[in-house]
């Protein structure tokens, strides 16, 4: 009698574990949606419209409709996800789910797209065709030019920064040197101040070294304000690569060079991405210095573009603005999917440093 | 293989002597053990001897010529480190291989596998380095130091980070590797027993000098100093020190300040010096015992698995004159020199 009892009780108790476990995990799986849609709706949003706004005016009614599909879509997957066991059921789920979704959104929303708001991508005189080519004609670039300007600036301050931030790094790990100490001290305390205090200066600077109205200008100023944290995180990786396996690649017959680069760099490999992609992406989206460092219309960037779309040159059109967002968002989006994994050791990497 | 030389060789980092004047002779194709207590400058040695470190002062020579600032790429030295130092981007053959990137090989991958089967990596040459066991990482290190044929092979604490039974077998396979290449050898060790087991030659260091070069005999029986003579030995040697009451129980000349004998050399007899029992520790062989004594404590070993004492008995202990050592006041043997019960 008491044997069975027992057993009951095992039983019991299992059940209810496993109860308080499905509990839990689906309110995690709740809460972390809430968090994510104050995230996910504004890009989204700025989608919608891309697609669908018509000239002028900007309506939500395609955006709800659209959402009266895809939040349903979303919260019968994760039922699903909760329901099936085996990978296959969950895929063979997903498809069904993501086809049914793309049939409504066909009903529902699909006489509204369009990809009018995109013609900025072939047309390279957006303005001439909105206001006559009295008014800013030859001053308003295509968006390819300050597409490929941002491309530069990022590309060329990103190799700076890397190729400074490795090197110093190293060098701070592995040599002791007077002053050293003193500074690392001062890489932390140069970010205490916000670079946008120093606008001024480095105008001034800027403009006395002749480079006013270049994109090396930007370019330098972007590459010295990321250079001290980047330092400090490439220390940091340098210093969890043993000692032993440099010395043994010396007394194998390398030199420190060839052992920094066929030992040393490849470990620290993930900090490397991970200051490029950073970097990368800084240097992609800057606003404040390029819009500072000229003077006039002497170079475009995106960031600029996209200003002057929005502001400056032919009023609003809120679907132009949109669809230029969306082309703005699409390198620095796919830089960080496809490098989060080494984005995410940065933070390890950093601690040790 | 070379024959190497080191003349008063010095190592000082800031106000710190590491190294401190050593003077020293290998052999080509011996096995020499540095053996002493960590921080007593072995390993400075070492990396002076492979190039990582610039010696501050004194030279050192490999066959005559003087290295000092022949880089360590080009000296032709193999080293084993304690961690191994695999580089973990490479696979095992191309760990093996990496050496003779940095010459003019044209069998590389042959020489590689070679000495992959002579140190019996030989079926694991795709795999990385996290994928191994500390033994088999072992192997791979002595593989990658020995390919490109060194003039000197150091090996520094190799076997600190196998479990006992692995070392014993590494022991065993190192000694094995190293004469049949015959290559010159540098271990450095603070494990007595690895020093002793594997080497020809054996110098025992302290405080960054020479206390004693001889074989693992010399040292243990014959200790030139009294740190030799409390290093060696597990147990360790009995070390009395002379005092007024001391000196009423032995006969010993006046010069002499401490009396060594080790444990296996004192045995319980009819007659001797009176002892008490105070600790009786069986060690599976043999007995330690510890007793209390007119000189003070004294451990003794009994060749026995069973015990014959326990604590409290009373029993005479007595030992020949010749096992004795005595040394002087700054520590220094007194040859020919022995104590005898008074």
């Amino acid at each position: 009698m008491a044997v069975a009892k027992t057993q009951a009780d095992w039983e019991l108790l299992a059940r209810r574990s496993r109860r308080d476990r499905r509990i839990k995990q689906g309110l995690l799986i709740a809460f972390l949606t809430l968090v994510t849609i104050p995230v996910v709706v504004p890009f989204f949003w700025i989608f919608v419209i891309s697609i669908s706004a018509r000239t002028g005016g900007v309506e939500s009614e395609v955006l709800w409709r659209a959402c009266a599909i895809l939040v349903p879509t979303v919260f019968a997957y994760g039922a699903a996800h909760t329901v099936f066991r085996r990978a296959r059921q969950r895929i063979y789920a997903a498809v069904i789910l993501v086809l049914l979704a793309v049939v409504g959104l066909a009903f529902s929303v699909g006489d509204d797209l369009h990809l009018y708001n995109y013609r900025f991508m072939v047309n390279p005189n957006l303005v001439e065709e909105l206001r006559g080519a009295a008014t800013a004609g030859g001053q308003f670039p295509w968006v390819w030019v300050a597409f490929v300007n941002s491309l530069f600036v990022a590309a060329t301050s990103m190799a700076l920064k890397v190729t400074v931030a490795t090197l110093a790094g190293y060098y701070l790990s592995r040599f002791a040197f007077r002053g050293r100490s003193q500074f690392l001290q001062g890489l932390l305390i140069l970010e205490v101040f916000h670079p946008w205090m120093l606008t001024i200066p480095i105008f001034l600077v800027i403009f006395w070294i002749g480079l006013l109205n270049t994109l090396a200008g930007p370019i330098l100023v972007l590459t010295a304000i990321d250079l001290p944290f980047f330092i400090f995180i490439m220390k940091g990786f340098f210093d969890a690569v043993p000692w032993d396996i440099e010395m043994s690649a010396m007394t194998d017959g390398a030199s420190r060079r060839q052992a920094f680069r066929m030992v040393v760099l490849p470990q620290v490999r993930g900090g490397i991405i991970a200051i490029a992609v950073l970097g990368f992406i800084k240097g992609w989206e800057e606003y404040v210095f390029v819009t500072a460092l000229r003077t006039g219309n002497s170079y475009w960037v995106m960031s600029t573009y996209l200003y002057y779309v929005a502001e400056d040159v032919m009023g609003v059109d809120y679907g132009v603005v949109a669809a230029v967002s969306v082309i703005y968002i699409i390198p620095s989006l796919l830089l960080y999917l496809f490098c989060q994994k080494f984005l995410t050791q940065l933070t390890l990497g950093g601690v040790k440093g | 293989m070379a024959n190497v030389e080191l003349r008063n060789l010095t190592k000082v980092w800031d106000q710190v002597t590491a190294v401190d004047g050593i003077n020293l002779e290998i052999r080509d194709g011996e096995f020499l053990a540095v053996l002493g207590p960590s921080g007593c400058g072995k390993s400075t040695t070492l990396f002076m001897l492979a190039g990582v470190y610039l010696p501050s002062g004194g030279d050192i020579l490999f066959d005559g010529a003087r290295v000092n600032d022949v880089e360590a790429r080009s000296r032709n030295v193999g080293i084993v480190f304690q961690s191994y130092a695999l580089y973990p981007n490479m696979n095992v053959l191309q760990n093996i291989m990496f050496p003779l990137r940095f010459q003019e090989t044209r069998d590389a991958a042959a020489q590689a596998r070679e000495m992959a089967e002579l140190v019996q990596v030989g079926e694991l040459l795709e795999r990385r380095p996290s994928q191994l066991s500390g033994g088999q990482q072992q192997r791979v290190a002595l593989a990658r130091a020995l390919v490109k044929q060194p003039n000197l092979l150091l090996l520094d604490e190799p076997l600190s980070n196998l479990d006992a039974t692995l070392r014993l077998t590494m022991r065993a396979e190192i000694r094995r590797i190293t004469r049949e290449l015959a290559v010159t050898t540098i271990l450095v060790t603070h494990d007595q027993l690895e020093a002793t087991t594997m080497a020809d030659r054996v110098v025992c260091m302290n405080v960054g000098r020479i206390e004693q070069t001889g074989t693992a005999e010399d040292l243990y029986l014959r200790p030139d100093t009294l740190f030799v003579a409390g290093f060696i030995g597990s147990p360790p040697i009995n070390l009395i020190r002379l005092q007024a009451s001391q000196r009423a129980v032995l006969d010993v000349p006046d010069t002499a300040e401490t009396v060594g004998i080790r444990p296996e050399l004192l045995h319980s007899a009819e007659t001797g010096l009176p002892v008490t029992v105070t600790t009786v520790e069986p060690m599976g062989r043999e007995t330690l015992v510890t007793a209390d004594s007119d000189l003070g404590p004294l451990r003794f070993l009994e060749a026995t698995s069973r015990p014959k004492w326990s604590a409290g008995d009373k029993l005479h202990v007595s030992f020949r004159s010749q096992d004795t050592i005595v040394f002087d006041g700054a520590g220094q043997r007194m040859s020919d020199l022995h104590a005898a019960i008074g």
